[in-house]
């Protein structure tokens, strides 16, 4: 617990460490799921709920685990929750379980899931397991909330579903090819780009 | 010894683990099963009055979808495949195929002369957000209403910019495979409703 805060650990999951442009975690679901907005807030949720309680799952149990068979440990913990998420879905907001489709059930495979358990919560308490998870997916919620609103604004003209002024009119001619695979691969690259430069003049 | 040495621990371990997690998801599943099959019937009823002509109002409760589709739509079986209809003859017909990713289903609605289409709807799909998935959009689906069957029964899609005829729809641009599936769709399954009815 030596070195461990509370704020330490926020700053880490949101900034410092953030996982998709420090370590480039997650980075499937970053591509696949950012071009509408709501779609993208809804992934996040299910992301933010999943790593917060498999983190704190695994470190509960982390006396008991023998080490050799941790990773199955963890997969099945990881599992468990998100087929929860994706059983509530499916019975209570059947339309965004339509348009995630098969997103949900990736979750598990998300690596920002295991990232954490193995890094973190393995080696921790529970109480700073919990913390780290749910500042690391905060960290990629916000800037996968950044992109897909890049992608909806530009390729659609609408952000949310609602149509913004000037990017819905006839002036903007829609820029197709962010909403398509291609357009996520460009403001990743430009946001990374960004966000590191930022970081590393702060270090000089 | 304690019993965490014991060379067989972990697979009591992942044994008990599973059971436990298992017993969770199976207890969940149960749960919530009444409203996932409630979710399907009224996703369907919902397709169906939305083609055919004018009983689908806006924002209608899942109550009253309920309600009108048990009181005013009929069902019929010709040929083994079911097709729903009002009293004034529209027929709501079945479409489904492969889209590209996984199936689209939905339904198309007819007119009484079985040619002026009354509108689609779809309730099953998982094309791409953004592109192929704009055919659950009121946007797309709205070009039906009021379009005719060509004389050999089909509806033709055309790319953006080209001159359109009461025959033809335009398709989304970006989602050229989404448009291709469902034109072959849609015409595959008005040919088929066409010769179940004329037998």
């Amino acid at each position: 617990m030596n070195g461990y805060n509370h704020k330490k650990i926020l700053i880490d999951g949101l900034w410092t460490n953030n996982p998709i442009f420090c370590q480039v975690l997650g980075i499937c679901s970053t591509l696949a799921v950012t071009n509408l907005v709501l779609n993208t807030l809804v992934m996040c949720a299910a992301l933010i709920f999943t790593v917060s309680l498999s983190a704190f799952s695994v470190a509960a149990l982390r006396h008991f685990t023998p080490k050799n068979i941790r990773m199955m440990v963890e997969t099945l913990i990881i599992a468990l929750y998100v087929i929860i998420i994706d059983i509530l879905l499916k019975a209570y907001w059947p339309e965004m379980s339509q348009n995630l489709g098969p997103y949900v059930g990736l979750v598990i495979t998300n690596c920002i899931v295991m990232g954490r358990c193995e890094a973190c919560a393995i080696s921790n308490s529970p109480k700073i397991a919990l913390l780290d998870g749910f500042y690391n997916a905060l960290g990629y919620t916000f800037i996968l909330f950044l992109i897909s609103s890049i992608r909806e604004i530009l390729g659609m003209g609408t952000f949310a579903g609602i149509p913004m002024p000037f990017f819905s009119t006839p002036y903007w001619d829609k820029w197709i090819i962010m909403v398509m695979p291609p357009g996520a691969f460009f403001v990743l690259a430009m946001i990374v780009w960004l966000m590191r430069s930022i970081q590393l003049k702060k270090i000089k | 010894m304690k019993i965490i040495d014991l060379k067989i621990y972990p697979v009591i371990y992942i044994f008990i683990l599973m059971f436990i997690a298992s017993s969770i998801i199976i207890g969940a599943a149960k749960f919530t099963e009444k409203n996932v099959k409630m979710n399907e019937k009224i996703a369907i009823g919902k397709s169906v009055i939305q083609v055919l002509p004018e009983i689908y109002k806006k924002n209608m409760t899942n109550a009253e979808i309920h309600k009108v589709f048990n009181e005013k739509v009929k069902k019929a079986n010709i040929h083994n495949t079911y097709y729903y209809f009002t009293e004034n003859q529209s027929y709501a017909i079945p479409i489904e195929g492969k889209g590209f990713w996984a199936p689209i289903k939905g339904f198309i609605g007819i007119e009484q002369d079985k040619k002026t289409i009354s509108g689609i709807s779809f309730y099953e799909q998982n094309e791409t957000p953004g592109l192929g998935a704009e055919i659950m959009k009121e946007n797309f689906r709205r070009q039906f209403n009021g379009k005719k069957l060509s004389a050999d029964g089909k509806i033709n899609f055309k790319r953006k910019g080209e001159k359109l005829s009461e025959h033809d729809i335009e398709a989304i641009t970006g989602a050229t495979q989404t448009s291709t599936r469902l034109e072959k769709i849609i015409n595959n399954s008005i040919k088929e409703w066409l010769k179940n009815i004329s037998n």
